[in-house]
């Protein structure tokens, strides 16, 4: 009771001077009560979302409005709403309740929707005129270049109506077309080679795809990053690094080398690359890896931080050194998660190895690039469908043996039969055979790391002359900003779109009729099918429907983040307790009251901290989208590049290195405080 | 003998868990330590094997200053003291050989224990020890698929692998169900009679103490206020021990 009354005097007395300073500086009332996360960004989204406001006034007249003798725009209004908001919020911090930071909030989305709507170039009406580009590109992927028939002399692709035609006169018997495999379906997963370029016959040898050259990268680069990430890795760990004099300093080096090279995109570092190998998979490998090895490296430290204690306290107990106890206390306890996550890097990196190609130059990214320049959107297709076979198939594989080791079963005491013991030799063959196979067709060429091409240290000086004149800083910015804001665009939608069928791909609430769960599998498989193509590979589609620009661009993310987001919907939604449920129902609540008071609780914090996951993942993905006409900081980026204008490419590098990591922090930041 | 002079322990959050710790222990005997959870009893064992560093004092085992040891020196000293845990410490899905042979580390050269080359002689000395425990027909199973007491019996023999003088037992029934505590503590009693190890036990039951120990010391904020015979505990030591609201339980 009394500390009530001090708590209310003290309120009274300070309200004036915080409400004034965040009157006339937001935040500053928050940061004056020591809410300094709070404060900062309050500080920080005012002055976003106001250079934000003039930014598009001035580029694009957007909200323009006028007002007496100033030209201005409304929405300034909108801003004035936030602004108020943070005076009411600094005021209310002395309560004991604090305020609600929906209004603040919801006036600053509306903002940021606004202008991403126009700087996105967001016109819907499009999708309803060119609905005939739409059936014609439709038409073209659907039917993908695999066969070819003879016409008169002259290849042409055979599509379903002629495959239809032909199989309807072989069973009554007419003659039929001379039916064979294409050239493009060589292109793609290899052919036998008989005839030497000379036109000479040669013995017969066989001539990898682009496919089987993108599986090559993505299992290389595995190998590769796991096999730098594992020795790194004790490094980034607290709990050695702390057994060790100076170990600290080591620990936040390793930290912090691990974070800048996550952050940095497979894409940008393969950009960075190709400067230094040149065109090609090896390129393409070596920037996967990079990537992969510092994503790695941070999961294996925490998973190194996170062993059970026990055994090292035990071992050391008795005497044991710092290199035994990692022997006999820390390996055998990290070796099963180890493993899972090598194998959902897979996963990743088979995934990522698919677009390396638009800026390193090998596997399937490549062959699609061509293809889209020459609109062989037949050709596309049959790489398209390819790539969603392949990385289904991989994901299968590897959530299956993920969920085997995760068991983590002992091994059966019995002596092992002859098939038990020939099993591993013949497993460690094949498995050096492919490896030997992948190293040769993946051009991997580790001389060529320390003869770097002539031109190497002419570029990279033209490189890092990072270029700041005025108008090359307006185009990154105008860019990156329509990058940043194509992605949150996208989220949005995607994530509007996935919220309702999510509920369908929830095991737990579909288990109980036959219909439903058809359409559980239905969705799911909906889910995988979507997630297998990156958006990078999609925005072909919709250049065509939509035409070139950051509209075709969002568009393709939106059905990456459709099907991402609804995966990991359905599975917050099958990951709640069921506990709540059954109180609430116990009260005798009826469907829609537990689904309100029981389930949507639950799930959304999950949700939201989801949301801003995929804002990030997104933004990577837009700021490449650019390669393949979606618009955006990329297209800058391959301008640049294609006209040899280094230095501004420079410029575009940094601009995205920073960005992204900026953004992965802040998602970071935003989900820590979530969850 | 191990000789305790003012023993003290301040944790980096300031918590006192030691503050003026005196007492011996003759070789031979089988020394309780009880107290309430956060009296410091686990503290005190881990400074004797400088697991944790003592803020100051001095510990002496046979004329060896174990607080001034270094490096090496206190590895040297480590492996002649055996020590079994509450939570068992064992990794789990190493094979229970594995779990005892890593109680050989402290002995053998680091580069060929990192390839997992040991000995003839110890590797006969795993199944001797796991004979000690009855477990030998468990020497090829995963820690994980035994039993509580039986992973404890594993942490014995993990002990043994050390030829210990001296075995420091962390509230080693704790975790275990009651009626599994007098197996257990029955193999420490061996190990202090037969061969004449100095056993120092901490543990929660008080008619434990009295079937077991030899002699007990009884901590409380981070003191040793008590010290003499299991039974000089009477009420009157007991309420000053627990608290005045503790009552006596006993199990079977």
């Amino acid at each position: 009771m009394v500390q009530n009354k001090i708590q209310l005097e003290k309120t009274h007395r300070n309200i004036f001077p915080v409400a004034f300073a965040s009157l006339f500086v937001p935040g500053l009332g928050q940061i004056l009560q020591k809410r300094f996360l709070r404060g900062i960004t309050i500080f920080l989204s005012g002055f976003i979302l106001a250079f934000l406001i003039q930014w598009s006034l001035n580029l694009y007249n957007l909200g323009q409005f006028v007002f007496g003798k100033w030209l201005t725009s409304w929405l300034f209004v909108p801003l004035a709403v936030f602004w108020v908001w943070n005076v009411l919020d600094s005021i209310k911090l002395r309560n004991i309740k604090p305020a609600s930071p929906l209004l603040g909030i919801l006036s600053a989305v509306f903002i940021l929707f606004i202008i991403a709507w126009d700087v996105t170039d967001v016109k819907p009406n499009r999708l309803v005129e060119r609905f005939g580009d739409a059936k014609i590109v439709a038409t073209r992927v659907i039917n993908p270049d695999y066969l070819s028939v003879e016409i008169n002399g002259v290849y042409e692709i055979c599509d379903w109506k002629c495959l239809s035609v032909n199989f309807k006169n072989k069973i009554s018997g007419l003659p039929t077309q001379n039916i064979q495999m294409s050239e493009n379906l060589g292109d793609i997963f290899g052919r036998i080679k008989r005839v030497s370029s000379i036109g000479n016959p040669i013995k017969p040898t066989f001539v990898t795809g682009k496919l089987i050259e993108t599986i090559a990268i993505g299992l290389m680069a595995t190998i590769f990053s796991t096999l730098i990430a594992i020795p790194l890795s004790f490094f980034g760990a607290k709990n050695i690094m702390d057994r060790m004099p100076g170990g600290n300093v080591v620990y936040y080096v390793m930290r912090t080398i691990f974070n800048f090279g996550r952050a940095v995109d497979t894409v940008v570092w393969g950009i960075l690359i190709i400067v230094w190998v040149g065109l090609g998979s090896f390129a393409g490998v070596i920037a996967l890896s990079i990537h992969s090895a510092a994503a790695l490296a941070k999961l294996y430290s925490e998973e190194i931080e996170h062993i059970d204690p026990g055994p090292v306290e035990a071992i050391t107990a008795s005497g044991g050194n710092t290199l035994q106890v990692i022997r006999y206390g820390v390996i055998p306890q990290i070796i099963p998660s180890f493993l899972g996550y090598t194998l959902l890097r897979w996963d990743i990196n088979m995934r990522s190895a698919t677009v390396v190609g638009f800026v390193a130059g090998g596997g399937i990214g490549y062959f699609v690039l061509e293809t889209i320049r020459m609109g062989a959107y037949q050709q596309y297709a049959a790489a398209l469908w390819a790539v969603a076979v392949v990385i289904i198939i991989v994901d299968t594989i590897s959530s299956r043996l993920r969920e085997n080791i995760m068991l983590d079963k002992p091994k059966s005491p019995k002596k092992p039969g002859l098939i038990g013991y020939l099993k591993p030799i013949f497993l460690i063959i094949l498995g050096l055979a492919a490896f030997v196979y992948c190293w040769t067709i993946t051009e991997i060429d580790l001389k060529s790391l320390f003869q770097p091409g002539p031109t190497f240290i002419q570029i990279l000086k033209d490189f890092s002359k990072i270029d700041l004149s005025s108008d090359v800083l307006d185009l990154v910015t105008k860019q990156i900003i329509i990058t940043i804001l194509q992605a949150m665009l996208a989220t949005f939608f995607g994530a509007i779109l996935a919220a309702p069928v999510s509920f369908l791909a929830a095991k737990n609430l579909t288990g109980k009729s036959r219909l439903l769960s058809w359409l559980y599998y239905l969705t799911r498989s909906v889910f995988n099918f979507l997630r297998s193509i990156e958006a990078l590979l999609y925005a072909a589609i919709f250049v065509f429907w939509v035409g070139i620009g950051p509209f075709a661009g969002m568009l393709a993310l939106v059905v990456t983040t459709f099907a991402l987001i609804g995966k990991l919907f359905s599975e917050a939604i099958e990951n709640i307790e069921t506990g709540p449920i059954e109180a609430v129902n116990a009260t005798g609540a009826n469907r829609i009251q537990m689904i309100f008071y029981a389930i949507i609780p639950q799930i959304v914090p999950s949700f939201v901290s989801y949301l801003v996951y995929q804002w990030d993942i997104n933004i990577r993905m837009a700021t490449i989208i650019g390669f393949a006409g979606g618009g955006g900081i990329g297209l800058t980026l391959s301008t640049f590049f294609g006209s040899l204008q280094y230095h501004k490419a420079g410029t575009v590098v940094l601009f995205i290195v920073v960005v992204v990591a900026l953004m992965d922090l802040a998602s970071a930041k935003v989900r820590e405080l979530l969850v | 003998m191990l000789k305790i002079e003012h023993l003290r322990k301040v944790y980096p959050n300031g918590v006192v868990a030691l503050n003026d710790v005196n007492f011996s222990v003759d070789d031979g005997e089988f020394l309780a330590v009880i107290g309430l959870s956060g009296s410091g009893k686990s503290t005190l064992l881990r400074c004797i094997n400088r697991l944790i560093e003592p803020t100051s004092g001095k510990i002496t085992w046979n004329g060896v200053d174990i607080t001034a040891a270094k490096g090496n020196e206190i590895r040297q000293i480590r492996r002649q003291i055996g020590m079994i845990f509450q939570q068992f410490n064992l990794v789990k899905r190493s094979s229970v050989f594995t779990n005892v042979l890593s109680g050989r580390l402290g002995y053998v050269d680091t580069l060929p224990s990192l390839l997992k080359i040991f000995s003839k002689e110890d590797h006969a000395k795993v199944y001797q020890n796991l004979d000690q425990v009855d477990l030998t027909e468990k020497a090829h199973v995963r820690a994980d698929s035994l039993s509580g007491g039986q992973q404890q019996r594993v942490g014995i023999a993990r002990a043994l692998m050390q030829d210990p003088k001296m075995i420091l037992a962390d509230e080693p029934v704790a975790s275990l169900d009651p009626v599994l505590a007098h197996s257990i503590l029955k193999y420490l009693e061996l190990l202090n009679k037969e061969r004449k190890m100095t056993v120092l036990c901490s543990l929660h039951f008080l008619d434990l103490v009295h079937r077991y120990a030899t002699r007990a010391i009884a901590l409380k904020d981070g003191d040793v206020v008590f010290e003499g015979l299991p039974k000089q505990i009477d009420d009157v030591q007991f309420k000053s021990i627990y608290g005045q609201e503790a009552e006596k339980i006993s199990i079977i």
